[in-house]
Order: structure tokens, then C-alpha cells, then sequence
């Protein structure tokens, strides 16, 4: 579905992506992992199409996808429903006025029929459906998030793009994230950096380190497991704590152990 | 101080609906084709921001405070339709959201604060030569105050001329330009200087920031 | 399976990880939106939109005549008559009005009578009553128009002005927030009693902070906006 070849990435003289490939096939659900600014939303922002590469490839069914080619391409028809990016602050993607346009927006835009129903169907999924003739920025961030999935999700997406989804939600509505991707059969691929969340959001795992190299490939327990790839990846902190009456301080994650 | 709606007389507030609607119009266009498909998100954030300015408090001696305007910071950073679009949404947002200040008024606040205040503080800026930049951001900022100001006292002053009754009682507004005048130049003349000092500040900040966001 | 994972040119520490069963095959609990038996498209404006168009006409009609009026009597029963529209909500929406106008009402009444008693020796109780109701309905009006009405959907006739302004407000909202946190912390930090020079330094970092904020929201916002297919 995704191909990804050499890709790399400047804004001005600062590198954001160097140097990565990989494949991603329909139905597969992947972590992509990494600590802050090591280049995850923009890579995300490339394969939406958003941002043009420095460098190499990013390919959607074999088209080569940029902001141009979408626009004028074989895939202008179908990419922006097909693909769909749900971005790390909601307020910057809720642009209608109430919460049922909001979800309308995308089945109206693309041209899909019985919009009514369709907004009901995905407002129930989601659980918004008592909030459907309010202004989206009135809400809750939780509730918020959950409109804007619920948006992206009424155009059918086949591939759904998530920037740090839970990373603004309180415990219980992060379970409810957990639980809803998990049962979304679409392929998805999530950025995080909660080491706790991420084996619950796909079984592969992508890892960026802090030079924006794509540093591990594979199934994702091994690489949890994997105490010094994870220090190199920065994803695990040292600290001073407490075993019982021992202080002392190692490398951990108070997640995942 | 906003000027709640029932002061200004239909015979003003009317024509000058019209013709800030023909400046919205153009200002529009302006907008849109300075920025491509861009042009949306970006004066919806210029608006939040001008929004947000006016709950900036400008420091006055002894502790007290007023509110900045901002208009002229706007328009010498982003030009004098962007800052007079969003000087106008963030009226209507506030007389239409929040109940601050009228609806009757919109217009007078839209063209004197939003048109006058942005044009006079890039025309302004512009004129001053490259060497004296920071004189030219203060000089905008206090003119984007004072001249707006000026506009203000007129048209409140017009107002017993305008509608009075058979007797020449006034209807709407009371007090004459004898009065307006010099009860609203005398403060925001002061009140420039704060507005200009800080128009300065926010620009260099600003200067130095948004070269982050040219890159792609 | 392993084809898929595409080996990297020697010389880069890429961990190839043992690949994923990766057919994440969970039963769905839910199916995708599947048409049901209605077919017909579904409507282009949304009903309510219609009702809120309706109600910012007569808001806007309402507003022109009340503010032609100019004899206390029509003015007493326009209150009278926008009153009862307030319905249960007129308590506190009156209150509200009060609140927003008194400032400058009553510096221009004390003001004008100051100098209508100095000039003939009379109080202007015409003037009073009728620019005081008049001030007053037209500020009660407005709040009963923001309680009852969906404004973003009023103005949904220019779908770009409606966004723009969600956009707008929805950002306002937040950025009013954090302004209100600098203000905060510059009370926590103590700086309460702080010289004119700091003062000057926090609003104008306040300020920078805002455009900055400002300029970030503007690109993601376009790129969302992009990604949903606004730009089409």
C-alpha cells in the first residue's frame, strides 16, 4: 500500500527525516516510534501528501506521492478520501459549525449519499452523537478528538494516518482510542512516544532515533523488550527511584518493563 | 471602551455597514489572491491572534493597565488587508460571540480601527526609511491608535447633528466634536506611546520567530 | 512476508526485527457505514442551518428598527416584547446587558445631565429614558440572539466565512487560555509589583508568543485543511 524508498527530509539546514524506507501493506496496524522531534509528524505529513521530500520516494498503490501529484495526478480522484491524517491538535482540523457538519463535511465532500445516516453511524461509534448540533470548539479535548476521528473516518478511509492520538487524552478516553483502533479493520499507522500504548496500537513497529534515521523494523515486543535499543531511540529515562528501602537509578520506562 | 449599540444613529450606521461591506469585498479578493488556498486557515489565525492581543494588557505607570490594539503590529507584519480583515472578524466575533461591543457599531470600529488604524500603520511603517525601522513600528503603532481615535470622536460627535429632534435635542450620542475631541485625542495620544513601545517589542520578537514557518 | 521490509544499504545500523504477524485479523465489532435502504443524497444544508439564517434576518431587522426608535413608550415595549422572548433565560441575559453597557452609559448620562442642568437647569429625562432603553433592549436582544442561536451556522451561506470563523474562534479560545496562564504565572512568579520595564517585557512576549502561536496554528490548520480535502 505504502512504499517508502531513501526518504529525507530539510527544513532549511535542519534535517527532519534522513535516509528512510520501508513498506507498509493493507491491513497492517504500525507504531512508528520516537522521541520528541525526531521527525514522526512529518514524516506522517509526507505520506498525506502534505509536505514534499528533500529526498527519495513515497508511493501510494505505486503512485508517487507530493502535494503536486495529488492535485494533478492519477490519484487525484481517490487520495485525499482514501488517506486520511488525523493531526495532534484537533482544534487545527475542526473548521464547521456544528459537530454533524463537521462530520458531513467529508462523505458531502467526496460525494458519498445518505449523509444524514452516515453522520448518525460514526457519531454513535465515536459517542458524539448528543453533541451533534454543537459548535465542535465547544467541547471537551477527548470529545473533541473523537469528532475529528469520526470525521475522517465518515469518508471510509483506507488508510488512517494518527499524530500522538492519545497523547492530550485523560486515561479512560485513551482505553476508549485503544479499543476503538484496534477493532478499525483498516490499515493504520500511529505515532507515540508512551511505550505503554504502543504495543496496544499495532503489532509492527517502526522506530526513528534522534538523527532522524529509521533505526528498527520488525515486530514490536522484541524491540520493547530490547533495553538498549531503546536508550539509543530515547525512549526510556533514568532516574532516581525506589525499590523498597534501595535508591538508585537505571534506565526505564514507567510504562513498560 | 467598547460603545454599546443605541448611541450611533441608523442615518450613520447604515451607510457605513455599506461601505465596510464594499471594503470587506475587496479586502477579500486582496487576501485571497496575496495567498493562494492558504489565504483561509491563515487569516483565521491572524484573527485569533488579533483576537487574543486585545486581552494583552498595556502597562501604564503606576500599575495600571489598558488594552492593546495591536492593529498596527498587524499590518506592519502582515500587511494592511490581513490586518484589517481580521480587525473586522474580531468584531463581529465579539459583538456576535461574546455581546462585547455592537452590532450598529461594527462598522464604525471596522473601517476607523480596522481600515484607518491598519492603512495609516503601514503607510507609516513603509515610509520610514530601512535605517530607522523600530522608529517607523513605533510611529505605526501609535498612529494605528491615535487616528482610529480621531475617527471615533468625529463620528460620535456628529451624531446630535445628525439626529436631534425639533427642539435640537440630541437623540442618540449627546456631546459634540467640542467635547469628543478632546475627551478621546488626549488619552489615546498617551495611550500611542504605550501601543507604539509595544508594537516595537512584539515585532522584533516576531522578526526573529517567523522564519521558522517560511520553510516549506 | 519478509519482502516487504526492504533491506537497507550497508553501512546503516537499521535492527531488522523479526517481521509482525501482522494480519491483524481482530472480528471487527463494527462495520464501516453500509448504504442502507434509502438511497436519496442527503441534504445539501443541514435543516437547522436554514432556522439560524431566519433568525439573524430578524435579529438583524429587529436590531434596525429598535435602534430607529426613539420615543420611551415604543422603547418600554420593545424591552416588554424582548423580555418575553428571553423567556426563563431573561433574569440572567438582562443582567448581562446591564453588566456590558452600564460603564458607558453612565458616564455619558451623568456627564449630559451634569451639563444639560448646568446650561438650563433641567434634567434631559427624555434623552435618559430613551437612550437608556434603547441601549438596553438592543444589548438584551444581542444576548438573547447569542443564547438561541448557532452563529457559525447562521453565517453557513459563505462556507468559507463560516470555517474562517470557526477556525478563528476555536484558536481565540485556546490562545485566550494560555494569555490568561502568562498572567497567572507572572502573579505566581511575584512579579506582581514589577517595574514598567518588566511589565512591558512580559505583554510583549505575551504578544510575540500569540503571533507565534498564531503563525504555527495557520500552517498546520492549512495542511488539516488540505488533508480533508478542502482544497480539492
Amino acid at each position: 500500500m505504502i512504499q517508502v524508498e531513501n526518504l529525507g527530509h530539510r527544513y532549511g539546514d535542519k534535517t527532519s527525516l534522513k535516509d528512510i524506507s520501508f513498506n507498509i501493506a493493507a491491513g497492517e496496524k504500525t507504531v512508528l516510534l520516537g522521541s520528541n522531534g525526531c521527525g514522526k509528524s512529518t514524516l506522517l505529513k509526507i505520506l498525506d501528501g502534505l509536505v514534499t521530500p528533500s529526498e527519495g520516494t513515497c508511493r501510494y498503490d505505486g503512485e508517487p506521492v507530493t502535494p503536486g501529484r495529488i492535485k494533478q495526478g492519477p490519484l487525484r480522484a481517490r487520495f485525499r478520501r482514501e488517506v486520511a491524517l488525523l493531526f495532534q491538535n484537533p482544534d487545527v482540523m475542526l473548521f464547521n459549525p456544528t459537530v454533524h457538519d463537521e462530520i458531513a463535511f467529508g462523505p458531502r465532500q467526496f460525494g458519498l449519499s445518505d449523509i444524514d445516516a452516515r453522520v448518525r453511524h460514526w457519531a454513535n461509534l465515536v459517542g458524539v452523537e448528543s453533541f451533534l448540533e454543537r459548535p465542535p470548539f465547544t467541547l471537551s479535548g477527548g470529545e473533541k478528538q473523537k469528532v475529528a476521528l469520526a470525521a475522517l473516518l465518515a469518508s471510509e478511509p483506507k488508510l488512517l494516518l494518527l499524530d500522538e492520538p492519545a497523547a492530550a487524552l485523560d486515561p479512560r478516553t485513551t482505553g476508549w482510542l485503544v479499543d476503538f483502533l484496534a477493532e478499525l479493520p483498516i490499515t493504520t499507522l500511529t505515532t507515540t512516544h508512551n511505550l505503554s500504548l504502543a504495543p496496544e496500537l499495532g503489532r509492527r513497529a517502526l522506530v526513528l532515533d534522534e538523527a532522524h534515521r529509521l533505526v528498527y523494523d520488525g515486530a514490536i515486543e522484541p524491540f520493547l523488550a530490547d533495553i538498549d535499543a531503546l536508550i539509543a531511540a530515547n525512549l526510556v529515562h533514568s532516574h532516581r527511584h525506589r525499590h523498597g528501602g534501595v535508591e538508585h537509578r537505571h534506565f526505564h520506562s514507567h510504562d513498560w518493563q | 471602551m467598547h460603545i454599546p449599540d443605541g448611541f450611533i444613529a441608523p442615518q450613520m450606521y447604515l451607510p457605513l455597514y455599506g461601505l465596510a461591506a464594499g471594503l470587506w469585498a475587496y479586502g477579500a479578493r486582496r487576501v485571497g489572491r496575496d495567498l493562494d488556498e492558504a489565504s483561509l486557515p491563515w487569516l483565521a489565525s491572524l484573527t485569533a491572534a488579533s483576537f487574543a492581543l486585545s486581552f494583552v494588557a498595556l502597562p501604564l505607570p503606576g500599575g495600571t493597565s489598558a488594552h492593546v490594539t495591536g492593529v498596527g503590529l498587524l499590518a506592519v507584519l502582515f500587511g494592511p488587508w490581513h490586518a484589517f480583515m481580521a480587525a473586522s472578524m474580531v468584531f463581529v466575533i465579539q459583538a456576535l460571540l461574546f455581546g462585547d461591543g455592537g452590532v450598529t457599531t461594527l462598522p464604525l470600529n471596522a473601517l476607523a480601527m480596522g481600515f484607518v488604524g491598519a492603512i495609516s500603520a503601514y503607510g507609516v511603517y513603509r515610509v520610514t526609511p530601512e535605517r530607522w525601522r523600530v522608529i517607523g513600528v513605533f510611529l505605526a503603532g501609535w498612529i494605528g491608535l491615535f487616528l482610529p481615535a480621531l475617527l471615533i470622536a468625529l463620528a460620535l460627535g456628529a451624531q446630535p447633528l445628525i439626529a436631534h429632534d425639533a427642539a435640537g435635542v440630541p437623540l442618540y450620542f449627546p456631546f459634540g466634536f467640542a467635547i469628543t475631541l478632546p475627551a478621546l485625542l488626549i488619552p489615546h495620544a498617551l495611550l500611542g506611546i504605550g501601543e507604539g513601545a509595544l508594537s516595537v517589542l512584539g515585532w522584533r520578537l516576531v522578526e526573529r520567530l517567523r522564519v521558522r514557518y517560511r520553510n516549506d | 512476508m519478509t519482502e516487504r521490509y526492504v533491506a537497507r544499504p550497508s553501512g546503516t545500523r537499521l535492527i531488522q526485527g523479526r517481521p509482525s504477524d501482522h494480519a491483524d485479523t481482530t472480528a471487527p465489532t463494527y462495520l464501516p457505514y453500509a448504504a442502507t435502504a434509502s438511497t436519496e443524497p442527503g441534504a445539501a444544508v443541514h435543516p437547522k442551518v436554514r432556522g439560524e439564517q431566519i433568525k439573524l434576518l430578524a435579529y438583524a431587522l429587529a436590531t434596525v428598527v429598535i435602534s430607529a426608535l426613539t420615543e420611551p413608550l415604543w422603547l418600554a415595549t420593545a424591552l416588554f416584547g424582548v423580555i418575553l422572548l428571553a423567556g426563563r433565560d431573561a433574569p440572567t441575559l438582562l443582567r448581562r446587558a446591564i453588566l456590558a453597557t452600564l460603564a458607558f452609559s453612565a458616564v455619558v448620562s451623568l456627564a449630559y445631565i451634569v451639563q444639560t442642568v448646568w446650561i438650563s437647569g433641567t434634567i434631559p429625562w427624555k434623552w435618559l429614558w430613551s437612550v437608556n432603553l434603547r441601549v438596553l433592549v438592543m444589548a438584551l436582544l444581542t444576548f438573547v440572539f447569542i443564547r438561541r442561536t448557532n452563529l457559525f451556522a447562521a453565517l453557513a451561506f459563505s462556507r468559507r466565512l463560516s470555517f474562517m470563523l470557526v477556525l478563528a474562534v476555536s484558536q481565540s479560545l485556546g490562545l485566550r487560555r494560555t494569555l490568561d496562564d502568562f498572567r497567572l504565572a507572572m502573579h505566581s512568579r511575584g512579579l506582581r509589583r514589577a517595574g514598567l520595564r518588566d511589565r512591558y517585557r512580559a505583554a510583549a512576549h505575551a504578544a510575540g508568543w500569540l503571533l507565534d502561536r498564531a503563525l504555527a496554528n495557520a500552517h498546520e490548520s492549512a495542511q488539516a485543511l488540505q488533508s480533508r480535502g478542502l482544497f480539492r
